[in-house]
This record gives structure tokens, C-alpha cells and sequence, in this order.
């Protein structure tokens, strides 16, 4: 069932390089656009928590797929990235494709810090504040140390999803893995043992991501349960 | 102002909207004089407290620290400011991701006051003051309540301040730890350290105090030195108010 693998093992590889690729890009984005857009929705300016929210329900409320392709054919019109194929895609596609699922990730993760900052006590702040510290640094060294903590089941699960969904970059022609099991399938005119690979595929990725998660929890926790 | 001094507080106001809870609060707190703030739960005593470092802000009135009004001091003004105000809290507020040590050197090295070899260095001998040299190295949540918050009160210490402000230290403490906390309290008093102090233990402001300030209703309802407020008082509210407490 399997026998096409030895002749076209290649093209899953190279699928699968692509999806770890846009995957981390994609992570990384949505962690810093998580970042600043939760800065933003906590902010005392109106305005700037207004933005953060507007961005937060767009998001949420459309189809990854569609954002995907509006980002696209938007941003390929306004952004000259150089036709270099790469992994067997263009950039011109990879990149605006990242971007776009770093953008869908950011609404998604700025929530879960907003949920991991508001469960910390209120006087861990003003014990920063109260030793003199500026707010800026009580956020940064003293409460979000301690939500990112509390948070990491939660990214771990967002992570997950971002890896999984970035097969919707398949619509825009970034050949990942998906895009590559659908190309094998319509050569052998039969779909299900490519497709069964590709999940295979992303299985894994997904299952070591998650022990990574885990071991980064292990790694944050030991403190807190340290005696001495 | 008078240049001993170290805090004025004139006419202090505070509500959250139609909901008065200070009025009319006027003190002065002198160099190394110690002053307690006793009255019914309720009466603003932490609200007042809270406002001497700007925790709480929407006040009208003032509050004068070292010559410098609060109310109208820059962002980075009042950073400065609160360095030199040490404040410990009734539920300790550790940090509990950090070491007893990086509790207490964290800020002092953050805001530049010691070099880290120095903040380290101070850091133990306030641990050793406080009596807990051995736990440098653990994290709170080893240690009791007791501990936690004499590594706050060292916490405070750790940036040289002027003034130290107490809000119920001992209010979430189990009894037989209460002494503990207290004890290094009036260590630090006998060392001439200016502390301003929230706390319902009636024996320890009697000991310590300078001037004790009853508050009731928002308002300072009665002050004076320990013996007017404990013994010679007339005002049936704090004789009403003590007799419930002692």
C-alpha cells in the first residue's frame, strides 16, 4: 500500500520541511503579535485596548482559510518578495503565508496571556510597583514570568492547532504537506495512503511538540515545588 | 513644613464616586517616629496607607514625602519615591517563582541601588537580621507564613528606605507565628527605623507606638500617644472600639 514511498519519499520530506518552516515562522509571529496585542488590550488607553479587541474578534471570527488568502493576495501586491523557490515553493507565497498564520495565532495566543496575566494576584504588581519598580518592569521580570507558567498547557494546545491548521496554506500554493500528498495522490489517482502519511506526518510533529511543551513545564515548575 | 518631617498629610480626601471612605485626614510623621493606625475594619486604614505610597491614587489633598507632593510628582518621581518607602503587605506578596535571595536582591540590583555582589552581600545580612540566613536559597512557598513575611519585611528593607509602611502584617498569620513577625518589628523600631503601621495587635501598638491614630469611618477619629489612646481617652468611640478588642 505504501510501496509509492521508496519513489516519492522525497517529496514528503520536503512537504514536511516546508510545514515545520511556516510553523515556527508562524509561531514566533502570533507570539510576539500575542504579546503586543495583549499589552494593548490591558492598556489603560482606550483606544489601544479598542484595537486589540477589534483585532482579537476579526480573527476569531473568520475562516483561518479565508484570512489566509486575503493576506496573500493583499500582501502580493504591496510586498515585492523575489520569486526564489524554496522547499519546492516561492517565497513570494511562503512568506505572506507565515505571516498570515502568525496573524490568526496572535489573537488566539494574546488571549491566552491575557488569561494567564489576570491570574495573578493583584499584589504581586503591587509589590513590584511598591519596591519602586516601573510598571514595564513588574510586567515583564515579575508577572508575565509567572503567567507564562501558567499558560503553557494552554500555548502547548495553540501550537498544536497552528501546526495542524497551516495545512490551509495549501489553498495559496505553499507546497507543505498536505499540498504534497495531494500532489502524490492525483499521480497515483488514488488519494487515501498519501493523505494517511501526511497525517502520519503531522502526528509526530504534533507529539513531539507536545512532550517539548511538557518538558518545559517540568523545567518551570520545579521551582515552585522545591522544599527546603 | 518643618524639616524633620518626613511625611505631611493635609486634608486627604478619598471616594469611590458617592462612597466617602477618607475625609478630612490630616498628620505628620517625624523622623524615626513610629505610628499606628488601629480602628474597626472598614474605617479606611489601609485605603490611607496605600495612599502615602500612591497605591491608591483619585485622592484630593496632599501628601508630602521628603518635601515632594505625591499627587502631582512625575511617573519617575514617584518610582523614586517609592524606593525610598518600604512597604509589606498582609499577604507577603513574594515573588514565588524566585529564591528567598532573588526576592530580596531583585529590585535593588534591577533599579541599580547595589551592584548584584552587593545586593547579595546585604541580602544575607538582612536575612540574618530577620533570622532566616538558612532559607536563601528556598522558595516561598517552603516556607510559613511567618517566614514569608519577615523575607518580605527584608525584601523592603533591601532598598535603604526612609520610611517602612506595614498594612496588617500579621493579620494572615496563624497565631503562633504572629510573635515572630512582630519581634523583628520592634527590632527594627529600637534601630529608629520611621514605620507607619496598619495592625489590629493592640499589645504591640501599645509597645511601640509614638502616636496612635484611631480611625473610624474614614476619619481620624482620635489620636494621640499610646497611654491618652489606651488609658486616658474620652472619646466613646475608640473606649467602645477597644473594649470589643483587648
Amino acid at each position: 500500500m505504501f510501496d509509492f514511498l521508496k519513489q516519492y519519499y522525497p517529496v514528503f520530506l520536503e512537504g514536511t520541511a516546508q510545514t515545520i518552516l511556516i510553523s515556527i515562522i508562524g509561531i514566533f509571529i502570533g507570539i510576539l503579535l500575542g504579546l503586543v496585542f495583549v499589552m494593548f488590550r490591558l492598556s489603560k488607553h482606550k483606544a489601544l485596548s479598542y484595537i486589540a479587541r477589534v483585532y482579537i474578534a476579526i480573527v476569531r471570527g473568520t475562516p483561518a482559510m479565508i484570512q489566509v488568502m486575503l493576506i496573500y493576495y493583499t500582501l502580493s501586491n504591496i510586498l515585492a518578495v523575489p520569486q526564489i523557490q524554496f522547499l519546492g515553493s516561492g517565497l513570494d507565497r511562503v512568506i505572506p503565508g507565515s505571516i498570515a498564520l502568525g496573524i490568526n495565532s496572535g489573537a488566539y495566543t494574546a488571549e491566552i496571556f491575557r488569561s494567564g496575566i489576570i491570574s495573578i494576584p493583584k499584589g504581586q504588581t503591587e509589590a513590584g510597583i511598591s519596591l519602586g519598580l516601573s510598571e514595564k518592569t513588574t510586567m515583564f521580570s515579575i508577572i508575565l514570568p509567572q503567567a507564562v507558567r501558567n499558560i503553557l498547557p494552554a500555548l502547548g494546545n495553540e501550537f498544536i492547532s497552528l501546526v495542524k491548521e497551516s495545512s490551509v496554506l495549501f489553498y495559496i500554493g505553499v507546497q507543505e504537506v498536505t499540498a504534497q500528498a495531494l500532489g502524490v495522490g492525483g499521480t497515483l489517482y488514488n488519494f487515501v495512503p498519501p493523505l494517511i502519511v501526511a497525517a502520519a506526518i503531522y502526528f509526530v510533529l504534533t507529539f513531539v511538540l507536545s512532550q517539548l511543551m511538557q518538558l518545559m513545564e517540568k523545567k518551570m515548575g520545579r521551582k515552585y515545588a522545591q522544599s527546603n | 513644613m518643618t524639616e524633620e518631617n518626613i511625611i505631611e498629610v493635609k486634608n486627604l480626601k478619598k471616594a469611590y464616586a458617592d462612597n466617602v471612605v477618607l475625609e478630612d485626614i490630616s498628620f505628620t510623621v517625624k523622623k524615626s517616629e513610629k505610628v499606628v493606625l488601629i480602628g474597626p475594619s472598614g474605617g479606611g486604614k489601609s485605603t490611607l496607607l496605600r495612599c502615602l505610597n500612591r497605591l491608591e491614587g483619585d485622592y484630593s489633598g496632599k501628601v508630602v514625602f521628603e518635601g515632594e507632593e505625591l499627587n502631582s510628582a512625575s511617573k519617575d518621581k514617584l518610582r523614586i519615591l517609592r524606593q525610598r518607602m518600604g512597604m509589606v503587605f498582609q499577604q507577603f506578596n513574594l515573588f514565588p517563582n524566585k529564591t528567598v535571595l532573588e526576592n530580596i536582591t531583585f529590585a535593588p540590583v534591577k533599579l541599580k541601588v547595589d551592584t548584584p555582589q552587593k545586593a547579595i552581600e546585604h541580602a544575607h545580612s538582612l536575612l540574618e537580621q530577620v533570622g532566616l540566613s538558612e532559607k536563601a536559597d528556598a522558595y516561598p512557598q517552603s516556607l510559613s507564613g511567618g517566614q514569608q513575611q519577615r523575607v518580605a519585611i527584608a525584601r523592603a528593607l533591601a532598598m535603604n528606605p526612609e520610611v517602612m509602611l506595614f498594612d496588617e502584617p500579621t493579620s494572615a498569620l496563624d497565631p503562633e507565628v504572629v510573635g515572630e513577625v512582630l519581634g523583628v518589628m520592634e527590632k527594627l523600631a529600637a534601630d529608629g527605623m520611621t514605620m507607619i503601621i496598619v495592625t489590629h495587635e493592640m499589645s504591640f501598638a501599645q509597645n511601640v507606638a509614638d502616636k496612635v491614630l484611631f480611625m473610624d469611618k474614614g476619619r481620624i477619629a482620635d489620636s494621640g500617644n499610646p497611654k491618652y489612646i489606651f488609658e486616658e481617652t474620652k472619646n466613646t468611640r475608640t473606649q467602645s472600639f477597644l473594649s470589643k478588642v483587648m
